[in-house]
């Protein structure tokens, strides 16, 4: 069984490397290797908190070619101590849209202290593959996203707002003629693009973009 | 760099939130250091409008304590904090009392006055900041013995000298010198000023080259100096920078809102959204 021997070399070489330039070839290596090997992506999971940017970059990137397979090592291994891990992790699960991971994103854009994660997650939040989902489930899934994503305009971060505004224009292109949704949507989005909603020129510049390029 | 990423942090022992009415009680009284500590602190970072901040700060930026190891206290730490208040208020009566602040022997209390007079673009700073300055690498950029901070405080006074804008020949020959410091982060201070003084993009190749410094905290900086001066054409090396995501996109929407010209808008912005 070569590729087992060959998963396990590369993680043993990854808890070996002794450099960050060794991390990140390592964390590469692994993650394209990854496949569905449950050890390597645990393995990848705990190269998020590692403090280490760049191999947290090449995990995250690895974590979302993976895709669902890496939902349920993602859900169970988040150290709630490290905010860098947190906000990694919460990167992963926006970038792979898995609907699983939808509470964790409103958790983390409500409550969570570090300004880098309610922002990924403000941004998967609007991202979610809604595809498989029939009606009214489809529907209730965008509720929830649109809820979070309303009360999240009202965060004190700029970025995280920014992040809100993005969020909110790809939701509303998986809104399948719900007007309600729809209105909410573009006044959310008009109240962070107007002087007298929003202090941050950049959110109020993106906020625009959103809505002149929406139906 | 300063002025950008956590500075608006609270302090250490910030404790719980308070009103307007509670910070200014907790300045005007002087029985207990910390308390004004934070509630200068706390001014700043509210933008407060009251009438009597400015005043009150005015007074507590004159006020002189030891430093106290014991305590973790600093050296005239009320003062410092009601300096950094009076840049972040805007209000240009306190011109004075910081050019006066510069003088002080305190080089933290020097630090915080220069950012605060480059906050409220004082052109009145300039000429005393390029008397700091004048002496040069051998002077006021010369190592400290037994400490790692240098004889003047560089890095604030060069941007301050950037923020202010005054660019006139004189200011600019005083900065030159400096883009030659053995210490990244001041060629990246004595970059970033020649760049917002003069925008000939020369001086933009010594910051470009510091994104790819083996240091993360010199590669943060010049993200941080990139951003303030605006400079566009840094788009694609700031993607590129093995940093946090966090930092670019403070340096990006510097990009957007302190620049102009190409890349455009829409450019920047797509940029930012893959950053999220």
């Amino acid at each position: 069984m070569p590729e087992v021997l060959t998963t396990a070399a590369l993680i043993a070489a990854l808890e070996h490397a002794d450099s960050s330039a060794a991390l990140l070839t390592a964390t590469q290596a692994l993650a394209a290797a990854a496949g569905d090997d449950q050890a390597a992506i645990t393995t990848l999971v705990q190269v998020l908190g590692f403090n280490n940017p760049g191999a947290a970059v090449a995990a995250v990137d690895g974590l979302i070619a993976i895709g669902p397979a890496a939902v349920d090592p993602l859900l169970h291994n988040l150290d709630v101590h490290n905010y860098g891990a947190r906000a990694w992790a919460v990167r992963a699960l926006a970038g792979i849209g898995d609907v699983r991971g939808l509470e964790l994103l409103e958790q983390a854009l409500g409550d969570d202290i570090g300004a880098s994660v309610r922002r990924a997650a403000a941004r998967g939040l609007g991202q979610l593959q809604l595809l498989g989902l029939e009606g009214p489930l489809r529907e209730a899934v965008i509720e929830r996203c649109l809820q979070a994503l309303e009360a999240g305009g009202g965060d004190d971060e700029w970025v995280v707002r920014y992040a809100v505004v993005v969020g909110l224009e790809s939701l509303a292109r998986t809104m399948e003629g719900d007007a309600d949704q729809l209105q909410r949507t573009y006044s959310a989005l008009s109240q962070l693009a107007a002087e007298a909603g929003e202090p941050t020129p950049v959110v109020r510049l993106r906020a625009s973009l959103a809505l002149r390029r929406l139906p | 760099m300063a002025g950008a990423a956590d500075l608006e942090a609270p302090p250490p022992g910030a404790g719980e939130p308070i009103s307007e009415a509670e910070a200014l009680r907790r300045l005007r009284q002087s029985e207990d250091q910390s308390l004004q500590y934070y509630a200068a602190w706390w001014l700043g970072r509210m933008r407060s409008r009251h009438p009597d901040a400015v005043p009150l700060l005015q007074a507590a930026l004159r006020q002189r304590q030891p430093r106290n190891p014991a305590a973790g206290v600093e050296h005239n730490a009320v003062a410092r904090n009601a300096a950094r208040a009076l840049g972040k208020l805007g209000d240009p009566r306190a011109v004075d009392d910081l050019l006066a602040a510069l003088e002080d022997n305190d080089d933290g209390l020097r630090e915080a006055a220069v950012r605060a007079l480059g906050d409220l673009r004082a052109t009145a700073a300039v000429a005393p900041i390029c008397r700091r300055l004048a002496s040069g690498l051998t002077g006021a950029g010369a190592p400290q013995a037994n400490s790692p901070k240098l004889q003047e405080p560089c890095e604030a006074l060069l941007e301050a000298l950037g923020d202010i804008g005054l660019a006139e020949d004189p200011v600019l020959r005083v900065i030159e010198p400096f883009l030659n410091h053995d210490r990244p982060l001041i060629r990246s201070a004595a970059g970033r000023a020649l760049l917002m003084l003069t925008g000939d993009p020369r001086w933009a190749n010594d910051l470009l080259s510091l994104l790819a410094h083996p240091q993360l905290q010199v590669r943060r900086a010049a993200l941080m100096d990139l951003g303030a001066v605006g400079w566009r054409p840094a788009l694609e090396p700031i993607c590129r920078t093995l940093a946090e995501n966090s930092l670019k996109l403070i340096a990006l929407r510097g990009l957007l809102e302190h620049g102009q010209g190409e890349p455009d808008d829409e450019a920047i912005l797509a940029a930012m959204d893959a950053l999220l």
